[in-house]
């Protein structure tokens, strides 16, 4: 299938307002770079086809046929996608404790790869300034606490796989959001010439995602509300709630999620993914549970991960209240449900960049709800 | 030797334009001159500044147009001889003090020469600066032939001291640039003492005295006129047609008549005295032709005042048919050639002339395209200039704010098209780009968000910039001016300016320093290497987006053509085969397809960049843009 270069990926992301910032598309040439929070286009391209636009978790999405190239058969767990097991997990080392989002399962498990030799580094996200992510590359625990707290904002974690710098054989995990895991199946499956280090990524591990916020927006709201105060933890409060508690100087501050609904990413609203469906495992809140995580384990590098660190002590677990699971299906399902509404409304739902069969879609029509 | 200075009069000797009126001046016993450069005007100044010590002149390079005149002014004003040259825009800049000057009147004689670009071939506009004489009720002249370019110059400094008034002589790029025989007459060495005479002070008060005396000098122009030998008629004695012509056209008008063979039905009518116009001597010639068709350079300017006194004799000369620029029977934009001329002939009195056959046109022209390889207008290799364009792209387009450039006159210019990654989004007169860039800056308080860069070149700053800096400072304006400092005046031929720390004749000056100038006017001052085009970059974004107020970055390397001459290469460059990756995904050839150095050049065969040693400046700056690195720079 052609696919297109340089030119589709303007047109058709940032032109449409669809770039999330994964940083897929960066440092892979000159033409394309990350600046505070935005992928910037610093000349024109040419080429037909390029990687940028192939790996854009924006560009062209065929859930059906990467799931099949990946996991073998069609896409049919609409709800959150291939699963082995679900369970409920928190880190038990005290170290993680306080600096961790929730149960510090994502910490824990990429400092116990590294240290088993599952893999030689990892690809994790951590502050530049202010809350700008960027992709840190970490080889050891104290790099790993540098990482540890989720920053709402979207921003290049892919570029530092890009970049590097790699010694050229080492094994190499990532954590990331669903856009993040979705453009790293798209660069193991793409047939251009690669020279990334794709081939040697051995664990990807997802984050549960409903929405990132876009950095420059969401930076000038917060200097107007705390000035030059220093940000330190933000969380979300799981619904009916549904607020963001930050920390901001040494205060601990409530905003209403409406106050900062604008700042949402344009390419949030069409993410059909909450729960990082092309990952190994895949880690999020347990709602109603503060500290723990919900882990879903997807593959079978997942599960001998998560086996590992449960015998050797680094997690502890115990099943996820069907309750709660089913929460999480049917949120994850509505994700899905208003991506397609929204795609509908921008009249992308034909020509967009997302292909579902007629049958997926009028299946997640029917099966979700409006959440209360 | 110079060749201006070759004292061996009755002798013919080849010159170009601007040398024969150089000559001139030398012959009139010229003791100041006082320019600033500007093409096609360059090189009577720069000629003569190279006899200066021989011929115990002062010749300066001027900071600007006005300047300039002031500096001849003074001289006439203490009774000696003084010349001032300029390009058609120079004039606009000169034209306040030229139009209090003609109240004031002079001493010694002073002449201002002023070369008009028909075509705009080097300049930002096309300018008829005759407007000025008829403006200003100043004398003009119009040099014909290259002898006629002597000798007029040399004429008007003895009709300047008759009259009491500056003199214009108006020359043309095909005067100015091409090259004809000339007679050398007498080289004087005047020494007369300079002393301004305070009992007569040069003051145009009051106005109206003094507008009436310049009204009657020129009406004793117009008399003088009358006999001069520079307008003189060909042709017979009743045309069927009477062309009017003065300078280039007169060339071309002789070569269109005698290719058509119309000497029995067409008459010329030549006028090197253009205003105040030989009345009388054009009336007689009127009454004898029906038929009128003006050939001359931009502006319908004899046509419209031949014709005004027409209009005031017209119930004696009766019915006429005018054509020219203004009636649409030339074409009223760009320069005029012999075949306009003769194509134009052919209508109006319906002869039939093929110069050469349509096919062998055709092929002569398929062939020449095919010889001649296109060359867009661009950077020399190693030009700093494309450099600095190169981060203020990147700098704009992190930016995210759909910044632009507010551009100014230099070789900079170019920074309106590919070489300069079309950054430049205004360009007008010296010094506007700062001037527009400090009044952007004002509209930020209506919500205007765009970043407004200016540039301006290190010659452009002395010119006319400072006093566009000094207001943003004054009225508290937001902007960021990059002072491309390349130490000379690039575009015009390398004169020296108060930044060099040389004259125009080659002595030792003060230099006067930039950041000095700049930190003086109230701005906050920052100094770069345009060949650090990531650390440009950042500094860029960093005045953009962090710093109020006005702020200027001084990025500082010499013309690649100076270091050229004076310096060795920095850098052997290389591009690595093995790791070039040409026009895979990953390049795409960002360094020949869009950086485009000249000294990089695409190897179509083996799908590489390579470098064009003998091109190729060795400035490293291309090494920092290959992606992969395969761009290898060595210190030589
Ligand atoms: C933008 C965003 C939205 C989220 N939305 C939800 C949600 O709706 N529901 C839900 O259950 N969970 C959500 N999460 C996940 C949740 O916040 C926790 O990250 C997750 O539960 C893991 O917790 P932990 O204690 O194991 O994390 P930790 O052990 O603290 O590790 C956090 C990891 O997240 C990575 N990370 C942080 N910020 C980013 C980022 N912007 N991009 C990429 N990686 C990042 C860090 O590198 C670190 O490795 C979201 C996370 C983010 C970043
Ligand atoms: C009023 C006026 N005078 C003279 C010129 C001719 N002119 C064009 S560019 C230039 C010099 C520019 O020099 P600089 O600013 O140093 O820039 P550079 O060419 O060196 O980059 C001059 C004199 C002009 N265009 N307008
Ligand atoms: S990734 Fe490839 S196609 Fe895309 S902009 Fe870069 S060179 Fe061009
Ligand atoms: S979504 Fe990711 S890959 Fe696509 S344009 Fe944005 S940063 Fe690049």
């Amino acid at each position: 299938m052609m696919n297109g270069g340089l030119r589709a990926l303007e047109e058709r992301v940032f032109d449409r307002d669809l770039c999330v910032s994964c940083g897929a598309c960066v440092s892979l040439c000159p033409y394309l770079r990350s600046w505070q929070g935005r992928i910037v286009k610093l000349d024109e391209c040419d080429l037909a086809e390029g990687r940028c636009f192939n790996y854009c978790p924006r560009g062209k999405v065929d859930l059906n046929e990467l799931h099949q190239r990946l996991f073998g058969g069609p896409y049919k767990e609409i709800e959150m996608g291939m699963v082995r097991s679900v369970l409920m997990a928190r880190a038990c080392d005290s170290v993680w404790a306080g600096r961790v989002q929730n149960g510090g399962v994502v910490s824990a498990l990429t400092d116990l790869a590294i240290k088993e030799g599952v893999i030689d580094a990892a690809v994790l996200t951590d502050r530049e300034v202010n809350l700008l992510p960027r992709g840190h590359i970490v080889s050891g625990r104290e790099d790993i606490m540098a990482c540890t707290g989720s920053i709402y904002t979207s921003g290049p974690t892919l570029e530092a796989l890009n970049r590097g710098p790699w010694t050229g054989d080492e094994r190499i995990g990532i954590v990331g959001l669903p856009c993040m895991v979705l453009a790293l199946a798209k660069m193991r499956t793409s047939s251009l010439e690669k020279r990334t280090p794709i081939d040697r990524v051995d664990l990807v591990i997802g984050l549960f995602c409903t929405w990132a916020l876009d950095y420059k927006s969401f930076m000038g709201f917060l200097q107007k509300r705390f000035g030059d105060r220093t940000i330190g933890k933000v969380d979300i409060t799981p619904p009916p709630e549904r607020i963001m508690k930050i920390t901001a100087g040494d205060e601990l501050h409530d905003i209403p999620l409406d106050e900062i609904r604008s700042f949402i990413r344009p390419g949030c609203h069409v993410c059909p993914d909450m729960t990082s469906e092309f990952s190994d495992i895949s880690v999020g809140t347990v709602e109603g549970e503060e500290g723990w995580n919900t882990v879903l384990v997807r593959t079978e590098r997942g599960e001998e991960l998560v086996k590992r660190a449960e015998a050797k002590g680094v997690i502890e677990s115990q099943p996820l209240p069907g309750d709660k699971l089913s929460h999480l299906k049917e949120a994850s399902l509505l994700k899905k449900r208003r991506a397609i509404d929204a795609l509908k409304d921008r009249g992308e739902l034909e020509d967009g960049y997302l292909t579902l069969s007629r049958e997926l879609i009028q299946q997640i029509q029917s099966e979700s709800k409006e959440a209360p | 030797m110079s060749i201006i200075a070759q004292d061996t009069p009755g002798e013919t000797v080849l010159l170009m334009g601007n040398e024969a009126i150089a000559r001139g001046a030398l012959e009139a016993g010229i003791k100041v001159c006082a320019a600033y450069p500007g093409n096609p005007s360059s090189e009577i100044t720069g000629s003569l500044a190279g006899v200066a010590d021989e011929f115990g002149l002062h010749v300066e390079w001027s900071v600007n147009e006005k300047v300039a005149l002031e500096v001849a002014a003074a001289a006439s004003f203490a009774g000696l001889r003084g010349l001032c040259t300029m390009k058609q825009n120079g004039l606009n800049v000169a034209s306040d003090f030229l139009l209090n000057l003609n109240l004031t009147g002079c001493e010694g004689g002073l002449v201002l020469i002023v070369a008009d670009d028909p075509g705009a071939l080097s300049s930002s506009n096309e300018e008829d600066s005759r407007a000025f004489a008829k403006l200003g009720d100043l004398p003009l002249l119009e040099p014909a032939t290259f002898q006629e370019a002597k000798a007029m110059t040399k004429w008007a400094f003895d009709l300047s001291e008759d009259l009491g008034l500056p003199v214009l002589v108006r020359t043309v790029t095909r005067v100015s640039h091409a090259r004809g025989n000339v007679l050398l007459d007498e080289l004087p060495r005047p020494t007369k003492k300079p002393r301004f005479d305070t009992s007569r002070p040069r003051i145009a008060l009051p106005v109206l005295t003094n507008h009436k005396l310049l009204r009657e000098k020129l009406e004793r122009a117009g008399q003088v006129f009358e006999t001069s030998p520079f307008n003189f008629y060909r042709g017979p004695e009743k045309p069927e047609l009477l062309i009017i012509t003065c300078g280039s056209g007169w060339m071309y008008s002789l070569e269109a008549v005698a290719n058509l063979d119309l000497n029995e039905r067409v008459g010329i009518l030549k006028l090197g005295t253009t205003w105040p116009l030989p009345e009388q001597m054009v009336l007689n010639h009127l009454s004898k032709a029906d038929h009128v068709l003006f050939v001359e350079e931009v502006s319908p300017f004899l046509e419209n005042n031949v014709k005004e006194l027409f209009a005031q004799n017209c119930v004696d000369l009766g019915l006429k048919r005018f054509s020219g620029k203004a009636t649409g029977t030339l074409p009223d934009i760009g320069e005029l050639n012999p075949d306009i001329v003769i194509s134009t002939l052919q209508d109006i009195l319906e002869v039939f002339y093929e110069p050469v056959s349509a096919e062998y046109a055709l092929r002569a022209k398929e062939i020449s395209d095919q010889l001649v390889p296109e060359r867009p207008l661009g950077f020399c290799a190693g030009c700093p200039h494309r450099a600095t364009y190169w981060a203020i792209k990147n700098a704009l387009a992190l930016d995210g704010r759909d910044g632009f450039v507010a551009g100014d006159i230099g070789c900079y210019s170019l920074g309106i098209g590919p070489s300069g990654f079309s950054q430049m989004k205004t360009l007008h007169a010296m010094g506007s780009g700062t001037g527009l860039a400090g009044g952007f800056g004002q509209l930020n308080a209506f919500g205007l968000d765009q970043p407004v860069i200016a540039v301006s070149g290190d010659s452009t700053f002395y010119h006319a910039v400072m006093p566009a800096l000094t207001n943003a400072s004054y009225n508290k304006s937001n902007l960021l001016l990059l002072l491309l400092d390349n130490s000379a005046t690039a575009m015009t031929g390398f004169q020296p300016h108060p930044g060099t720390g040389k004259t125009a004749s080659g002595q030792d000056a003060p230099i006067l320093d930039l950041e000095v100038i700049c930190k003086a006017l109230g701005a906050q001052v920052e100094v770069g290497d345009p060949f650090d085009m990531k650390a440009t970059t950042e500094t860029i974004l960093r005045l953009l987006q962090d710093v109020e107020g006005v702020k200027v970055l001084i990025l500082r390397r010499e013309c690649a053509l100076v270091r050229g001459r004076t310096q060795k290469k920095l850098f052997n460059m290389e591009v690595d085969q093995d790791l070039c990756l040409g026009e895979r995904c990953g390049c795409n050839r960002l360094c020949t397809r869009v950086f485009k150095c000249p000294g990089l050049i695409w190897d179509e065969i083996a799908g590489r960049a390579r470098i064009d040693e003998a091109i190729c400046t060795g400035c490293g700056v291309c090494a920092e843009i290959c992606p992969s690195l395969a761009i290898r720079k060595e210190v030589v």
